[in-house]
Parts: C-alpha cells; structure tokens; sequence
C-alpha cells in the first residue's frame, strides 16, 4: 500500500470521527444518577431528543469540565463545585439549586425498629461508612451529624470513607459495613430497593444538601446550545421537580 | 504534605514483597521443575492478576472479605479480625494482585540455569532443599532482586484494589495512590502533585539501582 492510500484512508476514518452530533451529554452527580434516567426518558420524550448520561463524581466531574471534557450541562451534588466552574468561567450564568438532598442511615441486618443514630455507638456495630467528607456533601453532612453526638470518639474510630455516595452504598448493601449514611435518592430507587432498613435524618442536625446545576459554556454556533438549554430549564421545570421529589428530593 | 500515606505505601509495600518472596520461592522451584498434569491450570490461575482489572479484585475481595457472606464472617470468628477496610486486608489483597510480579521472574530466573548444575549437585549426595539453598538461589541473585523490587513497585503503584477494599481510613488503608486521587477530587492540585512527585522520584530511583546491580551481577556472570 503506497503512502497516498494510507493518507486517504485516515482521513476517511478522520471524517467518520468529526461528524457533528447534537446529542448532548450530562454530567451527573452519582447520588443523582437513578433519579437522572427518569428525567432522561421523560425529557426525551417531551422534546424528541437524544441525550447521554455521565455518572462520576462531581469532583471528578469538575476536573474533567476544568480540563475540557465535552460536557453540555452539570448536575452537581451540592454547589461548590459549580461555583468553581462558574467562577473559572465555564459558564456564562451562576449555578443554580435545583433539589434538596436528604440524609438516611442505612443498614443491612438491622431491624428498623432498632435503627437510629444513638445506635452507632454500641459495640455490635464496628464499620459505619459515609461517604469522603472532603469531597462528598452528603459525608460532609453525615459528619455534622455524627460530630453532634456525645459518643462521637468512639464512633470516629469506626468511620470508613466510601469514594463516593456510590461507594458508599455498596459498603452498606453489600454488608461490609454495620451501618452507614446515604442519600434517600438511593435508597429509592429501584436498584436499591429491598437491600436493607433505612432511616431519614433529622434535617435540623445537619446543613441542607443544596445540589446545583449549571449550564456550561458553548460555543454561538454550536448545535447542542439549544438543546442544552431546554435540558436545564427543564430540570428546574413542574414536571423535572415532581420527578426529583419521587426521590425524595425537597 | 502529609507523609502518613507515602510511610503507609511503602510499609505494605515492604511487608508485601517479603510476604510474597517467602511463599513464591518453593512455588517457582515447584513450577520450573515440577512434575505434574496441571501445571497449565496453577499458571493461569497465577498470573490472572496480570490480566484481571484491579477492580475486578477488589470487587470480589470486598464480597469475600464482607462480614455478611460465609468467608468473611469465618474469619471474624475465628481471629475477631474484620479484614475489609483493615491494613492486614490490605496486605492479603497486595500479596494475591502482585503475586506474577514475584512468581514469573523467579521462575524464570531458575530455569535459566543449566540443568547441570543440579544435576552436579545432586550426584555429589546434596538433597533437593540444600541444592535449592545453596546452590541454585545464589547463582539466580539478579532474578530474585528483580522479581522483589518489581513486587514491591508494583504494591505501591496499587490503586484499584486498595480504592474498592481499604476506605480511605488514615493511617490504616490511606495509602499514597489513594491520597493522591482524594486531593484530586478535592480540586487540590498542589498537594497531589507533592504526593505524586515524591512518588515518581522515589520509584524511578529504585528501579535505576536495581537494574544498575543487576547489570554489573549479569555482567560478572558473563563468560568474558
């Protein structure tokens, strides 16, 4: 084969690559993933087109849009992290609160009527996970809660920290912990379903999860802008929150 | 910087290759000079985690260490130990994920050498193990410090199985790798870079001493 063909080939294989697409892409936030493919199926339905999940970390998620990932619009799990992209100019307008989260403890093997928080400390339970304070709201939560009672350094002692709430909830369910703190979202949806008891939190003991999303920038002529925007607006519509509140979103 | 993590890699690092060298050593005598049917079923079996994602380990560690199935909660009856999220879990996992990067270059280490030499030994009335002790095991020193060093390397670029087994609990399971990934996710550049620059001197300049002995023991070996 001489050089010429070769050249010709590639830039075949180089044409089929480049094609421009209008499906958008949403980055998602793990602890919002199973409430996302609701939100999917009903937007495309209502709109007529196509999008793609990514489920990760909004840390991860963060680096990735910092370092150019082709992401259309970001579903965090709390508002720092949009915050950052906004104020690094990833977006033309300031994130904005689209849910609530709710904290639950969550275990396996025990019964509901034992569950509660002051259980924690008793010697039957030897792991509880949340999830990694420093990057996760809900383990940042979880810690405020945990840091109010009066048992909290025998507690700290038996803390193991899931990556992510995702992480975090296959310790629990999977029963390598006691017991451990997640979000309600999880524990409602379907994949979840039956894995265990679990409690809601009492909302006074920790700060509100406030979960923001944020529109990211594009270019003027790029033909995912407008599909993008009818993405975000319809998360903040009636029927994006009715779905959000079926997961027990606030 | 917080050294905590990098004394933590280099201790399961250590405690790992040593394990690993103990058992690995009749095991690679057993495979380069054994005689059985099986030999092709214990090689794959063996170099499985060469192959294996790390996450596919860990994925079945944590099911196997976990208190709720048969193997994890026999063991915490047994020695009250809880194996997941604990640093002798960690151990156990490093010692199966690294366990190729000891076996194969022993082996190959005491196949190298001419049948002879055993031979030699063996018609002068030595036994099986004082042929092994003292005769073939010094004459395969490049083989050994290789396969060591690349066990240990190998631990402490761990990541995947550490992730899915340790939880990030500090001083325990936080090993380097992981905290580098935490200041990541964390948006914290800086103090990963710390942990990954000391990371990357410290492991190149193992690797440039060991292939530098290595090459002066190769060369001594040498018919001039």
């Amino acid at each position: 084969m001489n050089f010429q063909r070769i050249i010709f080939l590639f830039s075949i294989l180089l044409a089929g690559c480049s094609k421009p697409s209008d499906k958008i892409i949403i980055a998602t936030a793990a602890n919002v993933q199973y409430v996302m493919q609701d939100i999917k199926k009903e937007f495309e339905k209502e709109s007529g087109k196509k999008i793609e999940i990514v489920v990760s970390s909004s840390g991860k998620l963060t680096t990735q849009i910092r370092e150019g990932a082709p992401f259309d619009v970001f579903v965090s799990a709390d508002t720092k992290y949009p915050q950052e992209i906004y104020t690094r100019g990833g977006s033309d307008e300031k994130p904005k609160i689209y849910a609530l989260g709710t904290l639950v403890l969550w275990a396996k093997n025990i019964p509901s009527a034992d569950l509660k928080i002051e259980i924690l400390s008793e010697e039957k339970i030897r792991k509880i996970a949340i999830p990694n304070p420093r990057v996760a709201p809900y383990g940042e939560a979880a810690l405020q809660v945990l840091e109010k009672q009066k048992s909290f350094d025998q507690i700290k002692k038996k803390l193991v920290y899931g990556e992510s709430i995702a992480q975090t909830a296959q310790y629990i369910s999977s029963g390598s912990v006691e017991a451990g703190f997640n979000a309600l979202s999880i524990v409602l949806s379907p994949e979840m379903k039956g894995k265990g008891q679990w409690i809601i939190v009492d909302s006074t003991l920790y700060k509100p999860i406030e979960q923001a999303a944020i529109l990211l920038k594009h270019s003027a002529d790029s033909p995912k802008k407008e599909t993008s925007r009818q993405f975000y607006d319809f998360l903040y519509s009636k029927k994006g929150r009715e779905i959000f509140k079926k997961y027990g979103y606030k | 910087m917080d050294w905590q993590p990098l004394l933590l890699t280099f201790k399961l690092a250590s405690i790992t290759s040593i394990i690993l060298l103990v058992v690995s050593l009749p095991l690679a005598y057993w495979l380069a000079f054994g005689k059985f049917k099986a030999r092709g079923i214990i090689e794959a079996i063996i170099g499985m985690p060469l192959v294996l994602p790390p996450s596919v380990i860990g994925f079945y560690l944590l099911l196997a260490f976990s208190p709720s199935y048969w193997f994890g909660a026999w063991i915490e009856n047994l020695i009250g130990l809880r194996i997941v999220f604990s640093f002798t879990g960690l151990v156990i996992a490093s010692v199966i994920y690294s366990l190729p990067f000891m076996v194969y270059p022993l082996r190959a280490g005491l196949q190298s050498l001419p049948l002879s030499l055993q031979e030699a030994s063996f018609t002068m009335g030595k036994g099986r193990f004082e042929t092994f002790y003292k005769i073939l095991l010094p004459n395969c020193k490049p083989a050994i410090l290789t396969a060591f060093v690349l066990t240990f390397a190998h631990t402490v670029g761990e990541f995947g199985v550490v992730l899915m087994i340790g939880g990030n609990i500090p001083g325990v399971t936080k090993v380097a790798s992981v905290a580098i990934y935490d200041e990541v996710e964390a948006l914290n550049y800086t103090v990963a870079n710390q942990y990954a620059l000391v990371l990357f001197a410290i492991t190149f300049a193992i690797l440039l001493i060991v292939y530098s002995i290595n090459n002066r023991l190769l060369r001594v070996r040498q018919p001039a």
